[in-house]
């Protein structure tokens, strides 16, 4: 190894060992060597040892003496390739992998062809998805090695990767021809075969690819993805006729698999729903206990076919008492012809039920025999289910109350009235319902996550972190074992309860806490990029690399970010007081026995956050002593990642840039959920408050390609409106932004002025309350005087055609202050709302009044609606 | 054609509640939690009945060694209103028959 002063043969004997020792694990002896070499002292500053130290070090948990030594050691020996391997070494075990990049070029530079470096070289650029350095570190390897079959595998990967296929495929065929001999049963073998089609299949060479799977078939051992992809191909090569009998095949393997079903009608080229409905009913006759050729033909057939089939459908399930009934026919509401015969034959099974035991008129009068006595309380349920689909609370609290008359011991039905009224907006009542269900039987898992997740949709957290720790780990708080388990359900409730409830330090703890896993996620893909090439696993490792990609595309990573960004967006509206000057407010307008009352109070939540941040600091140093008991124990090679900084509510609800930190969350989103359009509406929202007219004109534009219609839609143009002749009246506006503006705006607003534009739109959408309701927010911003126009714009409209959440977010807005005073009106709102929303929460309590909706109140806004607190204008005195 | 399916099931600490509801709706007395702390003790003499795996009964015994004589006294035997005259009672009973038969040692069963 060159290095700026080799060591003398006994010493370099010494350092050969002191590597072996490291690699072996053996920490202690290798500190002992290298303490040998050190106290040779000619060679006490020699680099490499420094920095083999350090290695060591690091091993044994010591990180920051670790630190210490491998930097003492480079600077001794910059030239030195070790040294700069071993501090890679040290990034990498820390997740730096940036630096970690930087070390091992550096190293690299000093030794070209090192394969140790190259290869975790190749890992990390892989890891940090630098595809083009991946290509040409595999590249090198390649070069260097030929004789290994992983650097082929490495070569191939890379190119397939950056997306030259042809390349990628011609290294594999050179590679495949120059195996030897392939011994039958090779896994390995048949999967890098698979792997080969795979790319063939992705450059678009289908006759290339069903050519190679024929001739390699005998060497390929995964007979069904053979199976199915030569079938796939055939049709896509436009011979159906070849591909049906592969699907005949592989429906007889598994008849429960829609796939096989879809393209075995490819295959026939069947169109028309009769041929399909035929097929389907000769496969019920080859397969009586498969369930798709009984469910399938549902959604493809239409009319008296439809009825004939549902009828069969729905009876078999009911007489079976199938729970999920309802769930698996949902669907099939969207189309409402459909849905009026589901209704209607429920009915007549449930008339027919009562009064004879049969499901139809034709049964009772043909004297066959009697259904079993379960199947009304199934049927009761299903029509719950199907009123409460159509939020027709009345008749569907009627059947499920009818159907616990009937049987007061199953579980679902007390479930199903839970769903009610959390459909109907009462959530303390249908958190209730769903206690009663769990308690019924305690050991069922998904019951009581079921509860749990209703008590957060009433605010009640502690009570949900309760019921959930009676199936999580001993030992350890319920909050901190699903942190640890990434159940990310949980976690999201729990934000958006705290959001509700107007904790927003907890709130955005659960946010990042809920970040941290995606992030976790993605680390430890680390360790596959080796693994999947020794076992050759090729397809599912591609498979993988794809999904990390994307992996901020899921729904969880949209909802936590959504409420981080929200509650971000409140912060900088109305930022929190430092917590010493909100104990010097209104000291001096309270009487003395309310001021003794609030000092009593303000020393007890002190002592309180002492002791919070006493069992806070506990925690951490209990935390520190058992990873490095656990690191003593393991003597573990990477020691656990560095502690993240601890999520403490109090700073994350003070931020010194909120917005910043809300377009953190918000970078994935435009990346990865670019078809929300929510992610626009939020972007913009962000930008707005950020002034960045550009960039808000770019969220409206993008929002508007996905749905020109929404009713935020307008809000925000009339916003830009107004910021932008804000901006040229002040004449900050640049020229060439100036032009680009012009332009859009010319598309957006013609020449039209805010007030033109809104009283345009009010006009031509006066059949959507959600759009009135922007207009009408516009008006009165616009002009204060207008004030009463814009609220019975409002409040006029035909109740009975206004949703739930649509009700409660005008009702919030009237109550916030969004149109200034209004206590009439709000007050009459309240009472047409209560009348048609009769289990409402947020509409009962005739005592409330405009002070009494502090933040402290359990405030039970439906999910759907949106806090108010994003919209600029609010004129809120207490919230 | 599903027809209709009769099991018996154990009373545990997970599903008493099933029981205690049972009880309510089907008895006029209501029974205190002493009854119920017995019951998990029972064993095979208190039982659920299943109904195509919905809980519709129950019967709860006890020893009786009053009176000089090992009895088995069944304390309660029920079931939901809406599935009687199926059959459910007599598989009830029959358990109840079994049970002091294979025991051997009971003098009369009485309710």
């Amino acid at each position: 190894m060159p290095s700026s002063d080799p060591l003398p043969p006994k010493e370099s004997a010494l350092f050969r060992k002191l590597l072996k020792c490291y690699e072996m694990k053996q920490y202690k002896n290798g500190l002992k060597l290298a303490k040998q070499i050190l106290s040779n002292p000619k060679y006490a500053e020699h680099g490499e040892t420094l920095a083999m130290k350090g290695l060591t070090l690091n091993g044994l948990g010591r990180r920051d003496e670790a630190y210490k030594y491998v930097r003492l050691g480079l600077r001794k020996d910059l030239r030195s390739h070790v040294c700069w391997h071993v501090y890679g070494l040290l990034q990498r075990s820390d997740k730096k992998y940036d630096e970690a990049i930087k070390c091992y070029r550096n190293a690299l530079k000093w030794e070209k062809d090192n394969l140790q470096i190259l290869k975790d070289l190749s890992l990390l650029q892989i890891q940090m998805r630098d595809l083009e350095g991946y290509k040409e570190t595999r590249h090198h390897l390649f070069t260097l090695r030929p004789s290994q079959h992983a650097s082929w595998i490495g070569f191939a990967m890379s190119y397939h990767l950056i997306g030259d296929l042809e390349m990628a495929n011609s290294i594999l065929e050179t590679f495949s021809q120059s195996q030897a001999s392939i011994e039958t049963h090779d896994y390995r073998h048949s999967e890098l075969l698979l792997y080969q089609n795979q790319i063939l299949i992705e450059a678009g060479n289908l006759q290339r690819a069903l050519d190679h799977l024929h001739q390699y078939e005998s060497q390929i051992v995964d007979k069904l993805a053979v199976q199915e992809s030569v079938g796939d191909l055939h049709i896509k090569l436009g011979q159906p006729a070849l591909a049906v009998p592969i699907f005949e095949e592989l429906i007889r393997r598994n008849p429960e698999n829609t796939l096989y079903y879809s393209q075995y009608f490819a295959a026939r080229e069947f169109t028309e729903p009769a041929d399909k409905l035929a097929a389907f009913k000769q496969f019920e006759e080859i397969y009586p206990r498969a369930m798709c050729p009984k469910r399938l033909p549902l959604d493809v057939a239409s009319g008296d076919a439809f009825r004939a089939a549902l009828d069969s459908y729905l009876r078999r399930g009911l007489r079976k008492g199938v729970p999920p009934l309802f769930v698996n026919v949902r669907v099939l509401h969207r189309n409402h012809e459909k849905a009026a015969i589901i209704e209607e034959l429920a009915l007549q099974y449930y008339e027919n039920l009562t009064r004879s035991g049969h499901f139809s008129r034709e049964d009772a009068d043909a004297n066959l025999p009697v259904e079993p006595a379960s199947a009304l309380v199934w049927t009761a349920l299903f029509l719950a289910q199907h009123y409460d689909y159509k939020r027709d609370t009345e008749h569907a609290l009627e059947y499920v109350n009818a159907a616990i008359e009937h049987t007061p011991t199953l579980i679902e039905l007390f479930m199903t009235k839970g769903r009610i009224y959390k459909h109907a907006g009462d959530p303390v009542e249908a958190y209730m319902w769903m206690d009663e269900a769990q308690s019924m039987d305690t050991a069922d898992r998904y019951i009581n996550s079921k509860c749990a997740k209703y008590m957060l949709r009433a605010n009640l957290v502690k009570e949900a972190e309760e019921i959930c720790s009676k199936f999580t780990r001993e030992g350890v708080t319920a909050m901190e074992n699903l942190n640890e388990m990434q159940c990310m359900w949980f976690q999201t409730e729990c934000a958006l309860a705290y959001q509700r409830m107007g904790l927003w330090g907890d709130s955005l703890k659960k946010c990042h806490e809920v970040d941290r896993h995606f992030s976790e996620i993605i680390e430890d893909q680390f360790d596959f990029h080796t693994y999947c090439m020794r076992k050759m696993t090729l397809r599912a490792y591609i498979g993988l690399l794809r999904l990390e990609d994307v992996l901020r595309r899921h729904p969880f990573y949209f909802k936590a970010a959504k409420c981080a960004i929200e509650v971000y967006i409140r912060l900088y509206d109305k930022p929190l007081k430092s917590e010493e000057t909100i104990e010097e407010i209104d000291s001096e307008n309270l009487p003395p026995s309310e001021l003794k009352k609030l000092r009593s109070k303000q020393r007890k939540a002190k002592k309180k956050a002492e002791l919070e941040s006493a069992q806070a600091a506990q925690a951490q140093v209990k935390r520190e002593q058992h990873q490095k008991s656990k690191q003593q124990a393991n003597q573990e090679a990477d020691p656990e990642a560095p502690q993240l900084d601890e999520l403490i509510p109090e700073k994350l609800e003070r931020p010194d840039d909120p917005l910043d930190k809300a377009i953190e969350f918000l970078k994935p989103l435009q990346q990865l959920a670019k078809d929300r359009i929510e992610t626009h509406l939020l972007a913009f929202e962000i930008y707005c408050r950020k002034n960045k007219i550009l960039l808000m004109l770019q969220s409206i534009r993008r929002a508007i390609a996905i749905d020109a219609t929404h009713s935020s839609i307008h809000a925000c143009i009339a916003r830009f409106a107004q910021a932008l002749s804000k901006l040229t009246a002040n004449g900050e506006l640049n020229v060439s932004v100036q032009t680009v503006i012009d332009k859009a705006t010319k598309e957006l607003i013609g020449t039209k002025s805010v007030q033109q534009l809104n009283d345009e739109f009010v006009a031509q959408k006066s059949d959507s309350i959600m759009h009135l309701y922007e207009g009408a927010r516009i008006m009165y911003e616009l002009d204060p005087n207008k004030r009463n126009e814009a609220i019975k714009l409002i409040t006029s409209f035909d109740i009975n055609k206004v949703k739930l959440e649509e009700a409660t977010k005008i009702f919030e807005a009237l109550r916030s202050g969004a149109f200034g005073e209004c206590t009439a009106e709000l007050r009459q709102y309240r009472t047409t709302c209560q009348q048609r929303f009769k289990y409402a929460r947020v509409f009962k309590d005739i005592a409330d009044t405009e002070s009494n909706a502090a933040a402290n109140d359990v405030n039970h806004v439906d999910e759907k609606s949106k806090p108010n607190a994003i919209s600029a204008d609010e004129k809120t005195a207490d919230l | 054609m599903t027809r209709s399916n009769i099991e018996l099931g154990d009373v545990t600490p997970h599903n008493i509640k099933q029981l205690k509801k049972l009880n309510t709706v089907v008895f006029p007395v209501s029974y205190n939690e002493k009854f119920y702390i017995d019951v998990l003790e029972a064993g095979e003499l208190a039982k659920l009945v299943y109904y195509n795996d919905i809980v519709v009964g129950a019967v709860c015994c006890r020893i009786d060694t009053s009176e000089n004589q090992r009895r088995l006294y069944i304390m309660t035997l029920g079931c939901l209103s809406s599935y009687r005259r199926l059959g459910i009672g007599t598989v009830m009973f029959q358990h109840i028959l079994n049970y002091a038969e294979k025991d051997g040692n009971f003098d009369s069963i009485f309710l």
